[in-house]
């Protein structure tokens, strides 16, 4: 299609424009069809790029991301996606499951025929999917080459804004009002002028024609807000850079360090506090249950200095920040982040204090520390030499009814010690299980039993803690209540997500706070032609205009003024 | 309960009986205007005023049921169900306020107040004491997340108020071509929806008036994360008669009710989750009592309820109906960003840790956002203004209220406000 775009009015226009850039009389034969319509006053007419005459394949891609059309079959296919992946629960939430077999017998057995489904669709992982990411790069593409493509145009239009324009132009407003004016024309505009500028509009007169406009700004709004989100979409993709994001679980036990692996850091847990509500502080059908009220973790981190890489020695560490960590308050140090994640109540030993005793007599030699992790190869309790020999933190037998530990988590902790000392020919062996219940001492008495009968021992000696039980408190042995699972993140890219969706926010409340009004006029040979237009809230154009006229003694109703009513 | 309790629980009810008057008001102001020796202008104003001063006077003891149960409560008010389906009545009748005035529409306030009485009948169906805050909940950002959310979602439901009267307004009860039926369906259709919700609320009130109970055994088989099946013995209480009994259930005890004696049916086995019979049992009763409702409308009326409301309205402009929709919506669209995305973002950064993390909730809260940036994007051009944006906006409010109340119904996620 060859068009001619240049106007009546001698302006040449690029291809593309629908009103004159200069005048704003409509150039397509269709449009003038229908002359009564209000004219389509979008980016006031101007061409865009993506309106070529003969497109190139990037033009075609251009125009492509350039559509609103796409743009919203964009967002919606986003918004089904998304909802899609509420139906069941996304796999991401399952920490314990790791194999795809183990996500499908799951996803089936749970949901049935219809979880097997969804898991082979791949709707079990939908937000981490191709698709799915696919989607919103393309939305961010749209944004960029949208807000190109408007934005330069519209910013050219609104700021060559020619004042008397076309009557065409005029009276196809959204807003119009013609009538005759009995007074002198120019008098009559500056009447008009003055009440404009008192309602905050910026006039511009040329003889009897007459601009005023107002909020243009606000024309920017979905631009800047289009911008925000294009930096907020970046900052979720820049989240895939290494180094930039840091998402791990570390479980600690009271009293316990653990290196924060990827990381020169280590984290301690002091102590874990939980404290549940009263049950006058609960409401009636809450009565009896355990509502927590708090729990937190009262946490160290410590920085390596020195020996940080070498396995066999122990690292240096310096305390770098301290914290009682909870739910809504994270330890923070240097990007890093700890949250409060969970806890588990578990009673874990972290050392005993167990005396070496006469058996015959109960008199006691000294006792020692003996811990549960690491524990130390040989003690001195008084004149005595003992040597730890084996250790199975959780105590059990193999197949072949061997002793043998299930796990190093010290669960059913047993310690076979080698004694040495006066009056000892070699050394005698014992067995010890400092837990305090039936089945360990079981262990330790059958134990120690047969180590007798097999010669290695004389059944002089026992381990015990001394006065175990005190007033009902446990002495000489350390345990923890309870575990705590702390989350440990890095996020390089949060300050851009915020600073996208605070722009993201400026635009929107720019754009729907504020309403760019303009309003043209002119008068030939004492007909006044009025036309008005504004982006949005065209109720408060029709009152504006219908007060200013008012004020110059044209009595009118805001509603006589809608041109698309007078139409239909 | 403390005093401050007390005189809350008052004002509340006062709330409760003011918007109820001012509906009145406003139903007498829309519908009354062509009883006899009345200038029909006049007596829309005349009850137009006395309607909107007895829902100010309303919303100010909306207001002192709000903060006096601040006060007494020791945490504001918007921690579970109930608190927050108050709030959120209490936000629709800010936003309706505020739309009033810009405006000066009465029918809005026909609209608005039976939705805004809906949704507090439909609080007061969740247990109404006070709880302690959990810990999670107990933090100012998620305060400032809810309220603003709320806010947001109010104007959508002034948007959808306004949204609902042009579609009755512009339906043609007298075509008969294709199009012009489907739409009186479907508009129809919209006011079934609303009285199948006035059905379950009824059904609920009159049996927990009636004080009815029946209880239930049920033996359910969950897989635990580990893959092991773990089965657990529930005991599950119904307040309405069981139509539908849990899966794998036995009675307990149960009341008759008029000649049932045992559940008619049991609830298919892969709806095993949480009470998942009770609400379907609810669901079976609220539409029954709905549909009840709704065929009793029709024999008074004798026409579908569209055509009897659509004559009472044919003095306002589709156009004016479509400014405020829109305009509602307009206003309503940052605050709800502001509220429900970047408040929220902020406070899941803090308390877990991460901004984002498709929970259902947060999910259903991106797709509320995305579906009235996809209204608002229609809108750009011109043949999705006028009817089509209308129903939009009706849709629109749907997913807010499933967003709301159907992802804690249907999906359970880390948002675990109270159960139903
Ligand atoms: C999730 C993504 C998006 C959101 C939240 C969003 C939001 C908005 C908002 C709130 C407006 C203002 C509407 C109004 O003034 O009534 C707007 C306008 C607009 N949007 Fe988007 N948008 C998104 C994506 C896009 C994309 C991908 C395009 C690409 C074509 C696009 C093109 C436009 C255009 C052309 C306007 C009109 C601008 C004007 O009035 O000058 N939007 N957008």
């Amino acid at each position: 299609m060859i068009e001619n775009s240049k106007c009546e009015c001698g302006h040449q226009n690029p291809v593309g424009t629908v009103l004159c850039e200069s005048c704003g009389k409509p150039l397509f034969e269709d449009s003038q069809n229908d002359a009564d319509t209000p004219l389509e006053m979008r980016y006031d007419g101007v061409a865009r790029r993506s309106q070529k005459e003969d497109p190139a394949i990037i033009d075609r891609i251009w125009s492509f991301f350039s559509s609103v059309k796409i743009a919203i079959i964009l967002i919606f296919l986003t918004l089904v996606g998304a909802s899609l992946g509420t139906i069941f629960v996304q796999e991401s939430t399952l920490i314990n499951l790791k194999t795809t077999e183990e996500f499908a017998d799951y996803y089936e057995e749970t949901y049935g025929t219809a979880g097997l489904i969804y898991h082979a669709l791949g709707l079990s992982r939908t937000y981490e999917s191709w698709w799915f990411v696919g989607l919103l790069v393309m939305i961010g593409t749209s944004l960029v080459i949208c807000s190109l493509d408007r934005v330069l145009p519209l910013y050219r239009a609104l700021s060559k804004q020619q004042i008397r324009k076309h009557l065409q132009f005029i009276t196809r407003q959204q807003v119009v009002y013609t009538g005759r004016i009995e007074q002198e024309p120019e008098a009559w505009v500056a009447a008009a002028a003055q009440q404009l500028k008192r309602k905050r509009y910026r006039v511009w007169q040329e003889g009897s024609a007459l601009l005023a406009e107002k909020n243009r700004f606000s024309r920017w709004g979905p631009y800047i807000n289009h911008i925000g989100l294009i930096v907020f979409l970046l900052a979720v993709l820049a989240r895939g850079i290494p180094g930039w994001h840091m998402d791990q679980y570390v479980s600690l036990y009271e009293g316990e360090r653990e290196p924060i692996p990827g990381t020169n850091y280590y984290v301690q847990s002091d102590k874990f506090n939980l404290q549940l509500y009263k049950d006058e502080e609960l409401a009636d059908n809450q009565k009896g249950t355990n509502v927590v009220k708090l729990y937190e973790t009262k946490a160290k981190l410590f920085e390596c200095i020195d020996v940080c890489d070498d396995p066999t020695k122990e690292p240096v560490l310096r305390q770098v920040q301290q914290h009682a960590i909870h739910v809504n308050s994270p330890l923070q140090y240097k990007g890093l982040k700890l949250y409060q994640n969970s806890y588990r109540q578990h009673i874990r030993l972290i050392s005993v204090h167990p005396s070496l005793m006469d058996t015959a007599t109960g008199k006691s030699f000294g006792s020692f520390d003996l811990m549960m992790d690491n524990p130390k190869l040989t003690y001195d309790v008084g004149p005595y030499k003992i040597r730890l020999s084996d250790y199975y933190p959780d105590f059990g037998f193999d197949d072949q009814k061997r002793p043998m530990t299930k796990s190093r988590e010290p669960n059913n902790p047993a310690f076979i010690f080698r004694v040495s000392g006066p009056g000892i020919t070699g050394e005698e062996v014992y067995s010890y299980f400092p837990l305090p219940n039936a089945s360990s001492k079981d262990f330790q008495e059958s134990l120690n039993a047969a180590f007798k009968e097999a010669g290695a021992n004389t059944g002089r000696f026992t381990f015990k803690v001394a006065n175990m039980f005190q007033q009902g408190k446990m002495e000489g042995v350390k345990y923890s209540e309870f575990s705590t699972f702390l989350n440990v993140r890095v996020d390089r890219a949060m300050p851009y997500i915020w600073v996208g969706a605070a722009i993201s926010m400026i635009g929107l409340i720019m754009g729907f706070y504020w309403q760019h009004r303009r309003i043209w006029l002119r008068i030939d040979d004492g007909m006044l032609s009025l036309g008005a237009h504004t982006n949005k809230n065209s109720y408060g154009l029709r009152a504006d205009v219908a007060s200013t006229l008012g004020k110059t003694g044209i009595t009118v109703t805001p509603k006589e003024l809608d041109n698309r009513r007078n139409v239909r | 309960m403390n005093d401050w309790l007390i005189f809350s629980s008052n004002a509340f009810i006062t709330a409760f009986a003011l918007y109820c008057a001012s509906f009145i008001a406003y139903a007498i102001a829309v519908a009354g205007k062509r009883w006899s020796n009345r200038e029909p202008a006049a007596h829309t104003a005349r009850w137009g005023r006395i309607a909107f001063i007895t829902a100010l006077l309303g919303w100010a003891a909306h207001l002192t049921f709000f903060f006096t149960r601040w006060i007494g409560g020791g945490h504001i008010p918007t921690s579970n169900m109930y608190e927050f389906m108050t709030f959120l009545a209490m936000a629709i009748m800010f936003a309706f306020i505020v739309v009033y005035l810009i405006y000066r529409n009465t029918l809005l306030g026909a609209f608005t107040l039976p939705l805004v009485i809906i949704i507090i009948a439909y609080a007061s169906v969740f247990p109404s004491q006070v709880q302690p805050l959990i810990p999670a909940l107990n933090y100012v950002w998620l305060k400032i997340h809810v309220t603003t959310a709320a806010l947001g979602e109010a104007f959508f439901a002034v948007g959808f108020a306004a949204a609902l009267i042009q579609l009755i307004r512009v339906v043609d009860l007298t075509t008969t071509d294709k199009a012009g039926v489907r739409a009186r369906r479907w508009t129809e259709f919209c006011l079934v929806i609303i009285i199948i919700i006035i059905g379950f609320l009824a059904a609920v009130f009159i049996f927990r008036g009636a004080g009815y109970h029946a209880e239930f055994r049920q033996e359910s088989v969950l897989i635990d994360q580990q893959g092991q099946a773990q089965t657990s013995v529930k005991e599950v209480k119904y307040g309405l008669p069981p139509i539908v009994k849990p899966y794998n259930s036995d009675v307990i005890s149960m009341q008759p009710f008029m000649g049932l004696q045992q559940p008619l049916f049991e609830a298919p086995s892969w709806m095993n989750g949480v009470n998942a019979g009770r609400k379907l049992n609810t669901v079976i009763w609220s539409v029954i009592s709905g549909l009840v409702l709704y065929g009793l409308m029709r024999l008074i009326a004798r026409k579908p309820l569209v055509a009897v409301i659509h004559p009472h309205l044919t003095d306002i402009d589709p156009d004016d109906l479509e400014e405020i929709s829109y305009r509602a919506i307009a206003i309503g669209f940052p605050i709800f960003t502001l509220g429900a995305l970047i408040f929220a973002m902020i406070w899941a950064e803090i308390a877990w840790s991460r901004f984002w993390g498709w929970d259902p909730k947060e999910v259903w809260a991106l797709v509320t956002f995305l579906f009235y940036s996809v209204y608002l994007h229609l809108r750009l051009s011109r043949g999705w203004q006028g009817t089509r944006s209308a129903w939009l906006a009706v849709i629109g409010f749907l997913v807010v209220m499933f967003t709301l109340i159907g992802v804690n119904l249907v999906i359970a996620g880390l948002h675990s406000y109270a159960g139903v």
